[in-house]
Parts: structure tokens; sequence; C-alpha cells
């Protein structure tokens, strides 16, 4: 099937060449990626998969889509970027290359409708939030506080965390002042804390209120676009970056962007700057790094029970350290982080995808939770957190999994 | 490949573990040195012994070309399937079977990634001293296969110093052992001494018998810098023809330092036109005695010392010297790695020679290494798409070549012959011995399935 279309792809893909060429194919991604470590074969790894792009421009192999599901096949915990040592850029390639393929592998439909009304119909989703929460909890069974088992076929796997009956943004979208206002920022709570984790999002804007930040909260959240990019739709990627982007720096007054979300943050800023050029005005940061670094907030840990800590895969690696001093100053008494700082093995669309590949990823991880008998698991991201709840009640552990700003609200709700 | 042979080998391993499709065969069609890719026809995934026999019966019988694959870091191209055929994969055989504590070895299987072996011998208060710059990814297997080395083997010697026992099969599936766990040994051939650096030509290896040590008590690291890359050289043969043997001993040239400098920015003094890293190790008095030689040595030829104050200090140094490929892989598209070994009172020589061939042909080679073990690492930054730049890299190869073996050096130190160094291999070794490995290789696999071309056999 050689045609225009796909002499017109490989030429794509060979302007992706100056990337590749920088693989020395020394092999070291193998160390830290979550799926070669569970299958062992080559094409789950970067390096591979770099390769299969090269074979496609070199002429090696004709049918360019014989190679879509290999590159479809990757968590995007750019692990095997952070630790490349010649400091290939193995996520924009993938996520390019992706894109450049969908013109002849298109997106299944059903993803197609998922996608268009997710990025592009933030209202109606919003809108519909209650009749997805009424869904959830009458079309499935409740495996423990706030977690569901679904009754219909294809996801009576999955333990989910509940979908609120009324979305973060439509209680607190707008400009929450804080008393003794000293600064203001804006919070971008990205999907999940929108609709599954509001308790979080209620949390950080508290806790900042009470810290003298007034929060910008949006009216009505739009995604990030890290989902369309993994999908392979650059184009609604960028749109929705740009969308997002245009919201902040559309705000005078704010001095920082504040997520709570590794990957949306990791959509907006770092992918995001590679693909649309284009850097928000005010720093953008997570908010226990703006709470420790900016607001230097110094608090007595408050967490009784046995307590350790899931690192991000797209939590800023510098910050990993100042983030562990947090937990065991700060938060917990009793803590010591993991040593598997693994994936969790969500990604996103990879999940939804590949549930079964998903889940295997983060065994060994479990497996030192229950061995240690940790109570709470700690994890600044609410994709880590919704994985986590998920294998954790898989492998019969009560352990709870939060975020560290629900101990910090907590405490500042405590009288006196 | 015909569709019953396929059919053949799915019976073995299972549909799930065999892959000939084009997309699935092409991400096997490399390893770390970089060579025109080749894809096999089958790849194939055994989960036990009995499969592997299986398939090495099926190839032999079909003559099928078996090429046995690790991680694929090799740098002289030994996994590549040069003439297609079966790339057999160990990577499930990743098992550290026994550690003992009383003996003092490990056994482990042919897949088990060095670093994680290492990781758990230290666990149990043990050190396996073989650390090839790859250990991270790097399989046992392919660690025998090539005999590695590392950065400590100037004291603690190379995977061959370690090596007590192997399991392997034969060219007709059957499982041969040799060597054992007493620390003596001398019943019949010395097997594992002919399993290393055999480069996968003479058997399938799937188990081994590792011997282990006491780790050091105390060590002491040394970044000792100089002005002029030849009194540096020199400060290597002087310490050694000073009879002392520190446990590392590396040379970074100034433009590795430079390198690695401007991407890791570790405080390197980028106007040295040398650093040496040194550690001694040992008992206590020992080293504090050690080190105060090899400090009046490298004063002696104008060194400026600086000790690693505490552990952090002492990685931060290292990580140096580990970053120093990776650094100087960023500068340009294509890097070839050498690693040309001589006898260490010529590595003066040898530095000098490196450096005269990279103005000859104008050329940016970086040059690190093993001092200590005369074994250095010139490494040529190039452009494979640059066809007139890569006559000029292969004419600076043969003449590091010719130089090496003129010092009475040798072609590689530990990466192996393969196929990168295949055409060079009579003249180090000479016609008679080339012939001698001819009838060992064919004696043993008539049929040269095992690995072929590799070493030129």
């Amino acid at each position: 099937m050689k045609d225009n279309k796909v002499d017109e792809i490989v030429k794509e893909l060979k302007e992706l060449e100056p990337l590749i060429m920088q693989c020395s194919k020394c092999g070291t991604c193998q160390s830290v990626c979550p799926i070669y470590d569970k299958d062992l074969i080559e094409t789950s790894v970067a390096r591979g998969k770099l390769a299969l792009i090269e074979a496609i421009y070199e002429g090696r192999i004709e049918e360019a889509q014989r190679i879509f599901k290999h590159l479809d096949y990757c968590v995007m915990c750019t692990r095997c970027k952070q630790y490349c040592p010649s400091g290939v850029s193995t996520d924009e390639i993938f996520l390019r290359a992706k894109s450049i393929l969908r013109k002849i592998k298109e997106l299944p439909n059903w993803q197609k409708a998922v996608l268009k009304i997710i990025m592009q119909k933030p209202t109606l989703v919003a809108k519909t939030a209650p009749l997805m929460h009424i869904g959830l909890k009458f079309g499935s069974k409740q495996v423990k506080e706030d977690v569901f088992k679904p009754l219909f076929k294809e996801f009576s796997q999955r333990n989910i965390v509940s979908i609120k009956s009324r979305p973060f943004t439509s209680k607190y979208g707008g400009l929450n002042k804080a008393k003794e206002e000293k600064m203001r920022v804006i919070f971008y709570p990205g999907c999940a804390i929108t609709y599954i984790y509001t308790n979080w999002g209620e949390a950080i804007v508290e806790v900042l209120n009470y810290y003298g930040v007034s929060v910008y909260v949006p009216k009505t959240n739009k995604c990030c676009g890290i989902p369309a990019a993994t999908m392979g739709d650059l184009d609604l990627y960028k749109q929705m970056v740009n969308k997002n982007l245009d919201w902040f720096d559309s705000i005078e007054d704010a001095s920082y962007i504040i997520t709570a979300c590794p990957t949306c943050q990791y959509g907006l800023n770092d992918m995001g700057q590679k693909i649309t050029k284009r850097k928000a005005k005010v720093p953008m940061m997570d908010i226990v790094v703006f709470l420790k670094e900016v607001l230097s907030i110094n608090i007595e840990p408050q967490e009784e029970e046995k307590s350790t800590l899931h690192i991000p895969c797209h939590y800023e690696r510098e910050k990993d350290n100042m983030l562990k001093e947090f937990m065991s100053k700060n938060i917990a008494k009793d803590f010591s982080s993991l040593e598997n700082q693994s994936c969790c093995g969500f990604g996103g669309t990879f999940n939804i995808k590949y549930y079964k590949d998903s889940g295997e990823i983060p065994k060994s991880k479990t497996q030192e939770i229950k061995e240690k008998g940790f109570k709470k698991l700690f994890t600044p991201c609410p994709g880590c957190a919704m994985q986590l709840s998920d294998v954790l009640i898989k492998e019969n552990l009560d352990t709870k999994v939060m975020h560290p700003i629900e101990v910090i609200y907590e405490g500042i709700k405590k009288p006196g | 490949m015909q569709k019953v042979l396929i059919e053949e080998f799915e019976r073995i391993v299972g549909k799930q573990n065999c892959f000939s499709e084009i997309e699935d065969t092409m991400a096997y069609s490399y390893d770390a040195f970089p060579e025109e890719p080749k894809a096999p026809d089958i790849v194939v995934k055994p989960n036990d012994y009995e499969q592997i026999g299986q398939i090495i019966k099926l190839c032999n019988e079909n003559s099928i070309p078996l090429i046995v694959r690790g991680s694929g870091t090799n740098l002289s191209g030994g996994t590549l399937p040069v003439s297609g055929g079966c790339v057999m994969l160990m990577t499930g055989f990743n098992k550290i079977l026994d550690i003992n504590t009383d003996d003092l070895y490990a056994i482990v299987q042919a897949g088990v990634v060095t670093q994680k072996l290492a990781d758990a011998v230290a666990k149990k208060g043990l050190l396996y001293p073989p650390d090839p710059a790859s250990l991270k990814v790097s399989t046992l297997g392919g660690n025998v296969a090539e005999n590695s080395g590392g950065l400590r083997a100037l004291k603690y010697g190379v995977t061959s110093h370690y090596l007590m026992g192997v399991k392997f099969f034969d060219n007709e599936g059957n499982l041969i052992k040799g060597g054992g766990k007493p620390v003596k040994l001398v019943t019949g051939y010395n097997l594992p001494g002919l399993m290393l650096s055999s480069e996968g030509t003479l058997g399938v290896m799937v188990e081994f018998i590792l011997k282990l040590v006491p780790p050091p008590q105390s060590r002491k690291t040394l970044l000792v810098v100089y002005d002029d890359l030849i009194k540096a050289s020199q400060t290597v043969s002087d310490i050694i023809s000073s009879k002392i043997v520190p446990a590392t001993l590396e040379i970074l040239d100034n433009f590795t330092i430079q390198t690695v400098e401007k991407y890791h920015h570790l405080g390197l003094p980028t106007s040295a036109q040398a650093i040496l890293l040194i550690e001694v190790d040992g008992h206590e008095a020992a080293v504090e005695d050690e080190y105060k030689k090899v400090a009046d040595i490298c004063k002696s030829l104008g060194g400026q010392i600086y000790i690693a104050k505490d552990d952090l200090e002492r990685d931060s140094l290292w990580q140096a010297r580990r970053d120093a490929l990776s650094s100087l892989a960023r500068l340009n598209p294509t890097l070839i790695l050498e690693d040309a070994t001589v006898p260490r009172s010529k590595v003066p020589a040898m530095m000098q020679a490196i450096s005269e061939i990279a103005k000859k042909y104008n050329l940016l080679i970086g040059t690190f290494g093993h001092a200590g073990d005369g074994n250095l690492h010139p490494t040529i930054l190039t452009d494979k798409r640059n066809k007139e730049e890569m006559k000029r890299v292969e004419k600076a190869i043969d003449e590091i070549f010719e130089i090496t073996l003129k010092l009475e050096g040798t072609l590689s130190g530990e990466h192996g012959i393969g196929i990168a160094k295949a055409k060079y291999l009579e003249s180090e070794v000479g016609q008679s011995t080339i012939a001698f490995m001819k009838k060992l290789k064919f004696g043993l696999d008539p049929g040269n399935i095992l690995n072929p071309h590799k070493m030129s056999l």
C-alpha cells in the first residue's frame, strides 16, 4: 500500500531524525522502563520504539501503520527521557510520531467521540457529572468508602473512585478571597480534581486562603489536553494548551499558577512549551512545592499512622528530596518513603486501553506496602491515587491513598 | 522463514513468546554498536531450559543461525543477526538462585542484570566486583560471553576471575556442565574458561557459579589535576611500576572533561589537560600507606591533588567518570567507542598517538578510560550520514589499531571482537591462531549455527 499518503508520512517521520539520532542505542532505558521491566522485550522500551520509527524512514519497514501499536503501548511516564544519558526527547518523539501515524491509522470512533466531548464540551461534562455520579452509584457496588466496582462487564474488574455529584469548579469557580490577602494565585484543578478528588480541590483552596493566598479557580475546567496527545491528536492538544494559557494570561494579578496533578503540569508546561512554543506569563508549580518553597510553611506533622510516599513520574525530579523531607517533617510522624519509586502504571489513556498491563506494573510496589504494613500511602497526583487505590484493593489491603494537603486541611480545621 | 518452521518455534515457546512480524523482529536488528541494522527472521523468548534445548535442536537441524541475546548492550556488534536467523532472548532467565555466604559464591541465571546481582550480594555483606559501565542494564550472560571488565578491574580483575562454573547447551541441545563450587578444580578441560569471551559462538550459556569476595573495609578517592596529558599518563605507569595496585585508576582528557562539565556541571577543572581519578582500598592502615605513595608520585609529576571528603564527594567524582561516554554522545549523532588496550608502561605513548591521529584526520576524539589497565576508550564523534568524514574515521581506526599492536597491545580490552573488529583480528593473533579457532569452532559447531560471522568465524 505505497501511495501518496504513506510517502507523506515517511517524509514527516524523517523530520524526527535529528531527535532520534541522538539515541546511541546504549539500552539504559531498559533499566527504568516500567513496561520493559514486566515484558522484557525490546518493542516495549524506548530504544526499540525509536528503532522502529527509524526503520520506517530508512525504508526497512514499508507499512508504517504496523509500528503504531508499539508506539501506543507506552505509559508515557517519561522515565526513559529523565534517565537517558544522551538526553533523547523520547516523549516528544513518540507523541509527534503517533500524531503523524494517526493520518493513516485513524482513531477508533468511540475514542474520537469521547475526546471531542471531554476536550471541547467541558460544560456538558460538568452538567452530566451528577448523572454519572448517580449512574456509578446504582450501576456498581461499593467496595470501600468512596470506591465502587462497576457492574457492567467491561469495567467490572476495576475499583473506581467515585465521580462526585457536584464538580469542584461549580462550588469554587471564580476568585476565592483570603481574609488577609498577601498574594493571588491561579489554581488549575484538571479533570480528576474537578470531578473525582473534589476534596483535594477544596483542601487546596481552603489551605491557601488560610495562609493569606487568594485563589482563582476556573468556572469550568478545560482539560490540559494530554489525553488528546497520547491518543495521537496533537492539534487538539495544542488547542487545549492554548485555551488554558489564554485564560491564565488573562488574569493580571496572579503571581503563580498552582497545580495538583503533575501530568497536567507536564502537559501545560513542559511538553506544552515544546509543542506550542508558548509559556504562561507566571511560573507554574505543584501545590506542595508552593507551600514549601514560596510560602515556607513549617507545620508539625499530624498524621499518626504508619505512612509512606509514592512520587509521581511527572513530578519535577529535582523536587523529589524536598517532597520526602516535607512528608517526614510536616505531614506524618511515622514516615518512610517507598524504596520502589517506579511508575504506578496508570498513564491515563494507557490504563483504559491496556488495563491488565497497567495493573501488573505496580505489583512489586504493592508488595512492599504489604510487607512493611503502611496504613497511609501519600501521593501528590490524582492519577497515581486512582490507580493505587484500585490495585491496593485488589491485594486486599486497607491502605488509604491520600494527598498530603488533606492532612494539612484537617490540621487547620481543628479548633485552636 | 517458512511458515512450518515458524509454527515449530511457536509449538516450543508458545505463540505469545514467538515474534516473526517485521515490526517485532526489527527491534532486534541492532545492539549498542553503530552498524547497518539487520533484522532476524524470528525472535523467541523461552521460559525454561527444556525449551532452550529444543530451539537449539530445531535451529541446528534446519541450519538456522541462532543469536543469543540479553540486554543487547554489546559494543562490537556481537548480537547482530548478520545473516538473519533466530534471536533467542535470555531476559526471562533472571533469577538469582543462591547466594552462599559460607562458601562465597552465587548461582545465577544468564539473564540476571549485573547490578541486580551486585545489589543482592551487597545486602549480604559481600562484593561481586566486575562493574562494566553498562551494569545497570547488561546481563551476566553477556558479561561472561564478552569477559567484561569495568572500573575496578585493575585490582579486582575482570569477569574471568569470578567465573567458577557454567551450565550451557551445545549445538545439539545437550546440557553441559563445567567447573563447580570448589575453589580448586582441575577435572577435565576448563570449560568455564572456554566459554569466556566466546561471544556466543560455542554454546548457549544458561547458568553460572560466580565467586564473591569480602568488600574492602576502607577506601580513599583522589582527583588529580594535570596541565599536561603526557605527565598524567606517566603518573599511571609510575604508580604501577612502584608496585602499588589501586582499585581504580582512570583518566579523562581535556576534551572529555569539558564535555562532561558542559552537560553535568560537577565543578570539574575545565582548563586541566587531564585528570586522574584514583581510588585505593583495603585495610585502613594499608590504604593510608598506599595513598601517601600515590600522592607523592602524582605531585612529583606536577599533579594537584584533591581528596574526596565523604561518600557524597566520592560519588560525584565517579559520576563524572560514568558520565564521560554519554556526555560525549550528546555532541554528535554518531559515536564510535574503541577499547584498544596496551601494556601499562605504554599508556603515555598511546595517549600521544591518539591525539596525533585526531589531528591528522581532523576528527573529534575524546579519550578517557581505565588507564591503570592500559585500557583506553578513544571515542570518535561523528555523523554516519557524512560519508566523507566516515572514510576518515575508518582510516583513523585502522591507525589506532596499528599503533596499538605496535605497542604490543590488543584490539579489545573488554568490548569483544564481534563484527566490529573481525577484520583486524588476524593482524593481532596471526594465521595459525585463526586456524586453531576455526578447528575449535567447527569441531563443536560444524553447521556454524551459533552466532555465525562473529570473530570472522
